[in-house]
This record gives C-alpha cells, structure tokens and sequence, in this order.
C-alpha cells in the first residue's frame, strides 16, 4: 500500500533563487497561482456583464458579497468596511485552496503548517496593530477581563496572555490538522480498496465517497471558520470589552 | 460567537472551535513554562508545571466563554 503522507512532500520543479532566498516552484506554489488566477477570473467575469439581471455567476458573486459583508457587520460593526477586501480575499483564497486540493493529483495548499500559520500570524498581528492604533495604550486593558477584582490581577493577566498567544495557534493548527487528517483518512481508505481487490474493496470504496462528501463540507466549514474568526478578533481589537 | 445566516453552518463552527482552542492553549501555556524553565529562571521544573496549569485554566475559561455566547446570538 502507498504511504499515505505521500501526496504532502514537495519536491521542487523549478530551481529559483533571490537574493539568496531559495523560493523555488513547487507544486504547491503553482497550486496557488491556479487558485489566484482562478478566484480572479471568475470574478472578473461576474463583473463583466454588469446588468441589471444578474447572470447565474453573478448572482453567485452578489451572494458571496452578502454573506461577507454579514459576517463583517455582525462582528466588527459598519466600521469594519474596511477590512472588507482583505476578508473577502482570505476567505476565497482559502476556500479555494481546499476545494482544488480535493482534485485528484492536486496539491492542497492548506494542508502545509507554513502556509496557515503565515496567515494566523498575519492577521493576528494585524489585529494588534489595529487595537494600538485605535485604543493606544489602553489597548493592553484587554488582558484584564472587566469585573476583575484586584487581588485576582496576578492570576488572570497570565490566563489572559496565553489565551492571547493560543488565538494564531488554535487558528493555524485547525485549518492545518483538519485539512491534513482528511486527505489521510481518504488515502488510507482508498489505498485499502485497491488492495483489498474486488471482493471486499467495494466496502472500502464506499466510504472513500461518502467521506469525499464530508470533505467537501469541511473545505466550506473550515474556510468559514478561519474568516469569521479573522472578523472576531478584529472586532475585539476595534471594541475594549 | 455571531449566527451566520446558516444554522447547519454556525452550530458547526461553534462545535469545531472548542476543540482545537484547548490544544492551543495548552500548547502555549507548556511552552511558555519549559521556555522560561529553560532560558529565563533556574526555577525546573515549576515554571512548565504552572505554564501547564496556567493553560488548561485558560482553554476551559475559553470553552465556557465561547459557550457563554451562545444564548445571545
């Protein structure tokens, strides 16, 4: 049977270097050209017809749009209209990361610590720097929960740094761990088919589908997640308590 | 935790966060401990064991905080 991290080992395609900096084509990378000039085109060609009945895409397009901006405004409030693009992006890129990573032979992007963490740590720092800008030093008031009463101040302010330092954690290690676990589970179970041949590989067989489906609520699930949690912690930074 | 427009959709990002939200903390709250263990203070091995306490009150405060939102959305 195959070894089922097979499909997670890059191996580089094309040598490039930069300034000493090795950033070579993998097959991951060109995963995320093709999802760049995908999400781009498609959008664009929503765009392009611009009438007053929208087309099937663009209909597509305007609900995407609203479900975005709910997300933005329950969270964040009007004011978080100006995270709007940088929300919008997050959410198709990753979406679409899983989605095309369900392809055979594809590579799933989102299945690299590297990749997520990069996001995680973007947007959290993102969201500090947010919070200083707006509260200024008051900002550090978010390590004390309100109604603390003082002599609990030495305990709560450590429980609140760490909870602090778990948010870009928890946040990169879910998208990771859940991508990952479900392409093993698919590999094992398909690779169990094809050696189980056709007596008893049908059995196998049968749930590499059903889970295929699974997967592809999760790729919708996860990506949800990861925006709506961007939005919360943006909100946190934008309203003290 | 807002309701998206989905129920299916929100009850299962609420479920989901939990999970991973305790890992996290613990994971921080270790690593804080061993780092200031091993670079910081002399003080072996009390500083991971607090670090390890110190998470695990944190993810369950986490937990019932996430669960505390639920009645309101």
């Amino acid at each position: 049977m195959e070894n089922p991290l097979h499909p997670f080992e890059l191996h580089t395609i094309v040598p490039l270097s930069l300034f000493g900096l090795d950033v070579s084509i993998n097959k991951a990378v060109i995963m995320m050209f093709l999802v760049v000039g995908l999400v781009t085109l498609l959008l664009t060609k929503a765009r392009s017809s611009g009438s007053l009945i929208p087309t099937k895409l663009q209909s597509v397009a305007e609900l995407l749009v609203e479900f975005i901006r709910g997300m933005i405004h329950e969270t964040m409030g009007p004011d978080g209209m100006r995270f709007f693009p940088l929300i919008a992006t997050l959410f198709l890129f990753i979406l679409f990361c899983n989605l095309l990573g369900l392809m055979p032979g594809a590579y799933t992007v989102t299945s690299q610590l590297v990749v997520t963490g990069a996001f995680a740590l973007g947007v959290y720092m993102l969201s500090l720097l947010v919070g200083f800008k707006i509260h200024g030093v008051k900002f550090l008031g978010i390590l004390v929960p309100s109604g603390t009463p003082g002599w609990l101040l030495p305990l709560m302010v450590p429980i609140e740094i760490i909870s602090q330092l778990a948010r870009p954690v928890s946040l990169s290690v879910r998208l990771f761990a859940n991508m990952t676990a479900g392409h093993v589970i698919l590999g094992v179970l398909f690779g169990l088919s094809i050696s189980g041949g056709l007596l008893i590989g049908w059995l196998p067989f049968s749930f590499t589908v059903a889970l295929y489906g699974l997967e592809v609520g999760i790729a919708f699930i996860q990506a949800y997640i990861f925006t709506i949690l961007t939005c919360v912690y943006m909100g946190d930074a934008f309203h003290l308590h | 935790m807002p309701s998206s427009p989905d129920p299916l959709f929100a009850g299962l990002g609420q479920a989901v966060r939990i999970g991973t939200n305790l890992l996290a903390t613990l994971m921080v709250g270790g690593g804080l401990g061993w780092s200031i263990d091993s670079y910081v203070l002399p003080t072996e091995p009390w500083g991971l064991v607090a670090g390890l306490v110190l998470g695990v009150i944190a993810g369950i405060r986490n937990a019932y905080r996430t669960a505390q939102r639920w009645d309101h959305s």
